[in-house]
């Protein structure tokens, strides 16, 4: 079961190259941005000496530790939304392309179970994509403060302290990897009921994965007046208790961050222990496992060939 | 001989619909077995019960292996082609190479380089660049890579020209098939494999119509060219099929001996083609 997963999950990396093309294209992206950011600001002169001036002698070590952190969560915020639409397009394509082009038939010649296949999907949606991006998020990160820190030392301020000795580093790229990880683990139910879509609809399988819950939904509210399983769903995507019970909208709006005052330290807004206790999360790896199962099932008993 | 399959009542149904009926068949080791049958016949449902790409009734063993519930061993032995044009479009000729590789214990890779060396198909190239005879080339490459107790071709040669079609053919018995080696074949081209085959097997409508070694064929089927009276007394003697052919009559027996029929015509052992269309039209009357 193990053994030929490097195998598949390779073959995954070399059929969907926007795995790694996506993250890549919005490092490019943000480094450009970023760029632009300091050529426009290079456009103000005296404002610019009077903010390197202040940066280095009037603010304190935490409000610049929370500036850059803000800079980091607004620049990962970005991989965070590619990595959603990246793990729904592929689930849905990783089986459905196979045989849509008939190819299933090699990959069926091959020594290889149909769970085997199924799960290296599954890895691939849940594991290898978040762990991608986290490193997207890392090299992004890395090279925007080394663009950052030549600017700020070719306008005549201290990168050394305003950039490399402020910076929390391990805690920032320890907690995207965290964020990453957990979210593809927390999202598994939705990702193995695309990889089901994905080996079981006819056609259009993005419509066959999205109109069922929107239906439910729908007749929820007509029936009993109700929102309970859109709600759900949707508050699932909030992945509160790693954030200590708080969604992540309001772990943004905190007014800490604003401030640059308060806890700067992004591990420790991250709950771990209770993450791994939730009922939810053992609830969804159950219902990942079940839709899994499923999946891997139409795959060996159905024959489009 | 060693048996490779062993089918015992197997069928295979599709709602009121039966794909393969109660069907009863051995391959043994060293055989090349076509299996013919009418678009419609069964041909592929039975070639994918032994492949374990589908579940059927009965008793299947193929190399000892339950097909279905035992695939990931059985495709350590058995190789296959479905059709040429199955082959993903996206992967590149060397990451093909890299995936069989790494994931099929019988492969070897140096003899699947050493086979493509003799074809123009590049390393670096993507299936899609491909045309569908170098597409072949790959795919029989790779197959012939492999070393594999059983090969089951369902129609390899589909929409292939003629150049293709017997250099495909020519590869298979010149560097791949040996005693050790079986190959299960099923095609439209009758002539074309006509030559290759030890045995063949007739399927029509579900049901195996004629199971038989080709040596034996000629020894039970003969066909008489005859005319007029010469004509009027063979057909005393219960030809299976009948046609006319340059003004004279051709019938097809079964089961009478040359002696009885020398004189009356020209005697000449029927095509496979020639006995396929004869057993079928047999089986609708």
């Amino acid at each position: 079961m193990i053994a030929n997963q490097p195998a598949l999950i390779r073959r995954e990396l070399w059929e969907h190259r926007s795995i790694y093309v996506t993250p890549a294209a919005i490092g490019v992206i943000v480094t450009l941005g970023v760029l632009a950011m300091l050529m426009m600001a290079s456009g103000f002169a005296k404002e610019l000496d009077l903010a390197i001036f202040g940066a280095q002698n009037l603010a304190g070590d935490a409000e610049r530790k929370a500036a850059l952190t803000v800079f980091f969560l607004g620049t990962s915020w970005v991989f965070l939304v590619a990595l959603m639409f990246l793990t729904v397009f592929y689930s849905l394509d990783s089986l459905y392309a196979e045989r849509k082009d008939k190819s299933i038939l090699f990959w069926r010649s091959m020594p290889a179970t149909d769970a085997e296949t199924v799960i290296s999907k599954l890895l691939t949606a849940a594991i290898v994509i978040p762990s991608i991006t986290a490193v997207g998020i890392w090299l992004t990160h890395l090279v925007n403060l080394i663009v950052t820190s030549l600017w700020v030392s070719a306008k005549g301020g201290d990168a050394g302290t305003l950039i490399w000795g402020s910076i929390s580093l391990f805690d920032n790229w320890l907690a995207a990897l965290i964020v990453v990880v957990a979210s593809g683990l927390w999202m598994s139910p939705f990702i193995a009921w695309f990889l089901f879509v994905s080996t079981w609809a006819k056609r259009m399988p993005i419509l066959m994965a999205f109109m069922p819950p929107i239906v439910l939904g729908l007749l929820e509210w007509i029936i009993f007046r109700s929102r309970y399983f859109l709600t759900t769903v949707g508050e699932r995507g909030d992945m509160t208790p790693l954030f200590h019970g708080m969604s992540l909208e309001r772990f943004f709006e905190e007014e800490q961050w604003h401030d640059g005052v308060g806890n700067i330290s992004l591990l420790e807004h991250m709950d771990l222990v209770g993450f791994v206790t939730d009922p939810g999360f053992w609830s969804g790896l159950l219902v990942c496992g079940i839709l899994t199962t499923a999946a891997i099932y139409v795959r060996r008993y159905r024959d489009d060939s | 001989m060693t048996s490779l399959v062993n089918a015992r009542n197997v069928s295979k149904h599709f709602g009121s619909v039966r794909a393969v009926d109660n069907v009863s068949f051995e391959i043994e080791q060293g055989k090349i077995l076509g299996l013919i049958g009418p678009n419609g016949a069964g041909k592929t449902t039975l070639l994918k019960a032994v492949l374990g790409l589908t579940d059927c009734d009965g008793d299947l063993s193929v190399l000892g292996f339950d097909p279905f519930k035992q695939r990931k061993q059985l495709m350590q032995n058995i190789c296959f082609i479905a059709d040429v044009a199955v082959l993903p479009r996206w992967i590149k000729v060397s990451q093909m190479l890299d995936f069989v590789e790494s994931i099929h214990p019988n492969f070897s890779r140096a003899r699947a380089e050493e086979l493509l060396q003799q074809t123009k198909v590049q390393p670096g190239a993507r299936v899609k660049e491909l045309s569908k005879g170098m597409v072949t080339q790959l795919h029989l490459s790779i197959i012939m890579a492999i070393d594999a107790k059983l090969l089951v071709l369902d129609e390899p040669t589909l929409g292939l020209d003629i150049l293709f079609r017997k250099e495909f053919y020519a590869n298979l018995l010149n560097d791949y098939f040996d005693e050790e080696r079986t190959i299960l074949i099923t095609t439209h081209q009758v002539e074309e494999v006509e030559n290759l085959l030890t045995d063949v097997m007739f399927i029509n409508d579900g049901k195996i119509l004629l199971d038989s070694t080709m040596d034996s064929l000629s020894d039970t089927y003969v066909e008489v060219m005859a005319s007029g009276e010469n004509a009027q007394k063979a057909r005393g003697l219960g030809p299976i099929a009948e046609h006319e052919m340059f003004g004279k009559s051709v019938m097809l027996f079964e089961g009478v001996s040359r002696e009885h029929l020398e004189g009356l015509g020209e005697i000449r052992i029927p095509s496979v083609a020639d006995l396929f269309v004869a057993k079928i039209k047999e089986a609708r009357r």
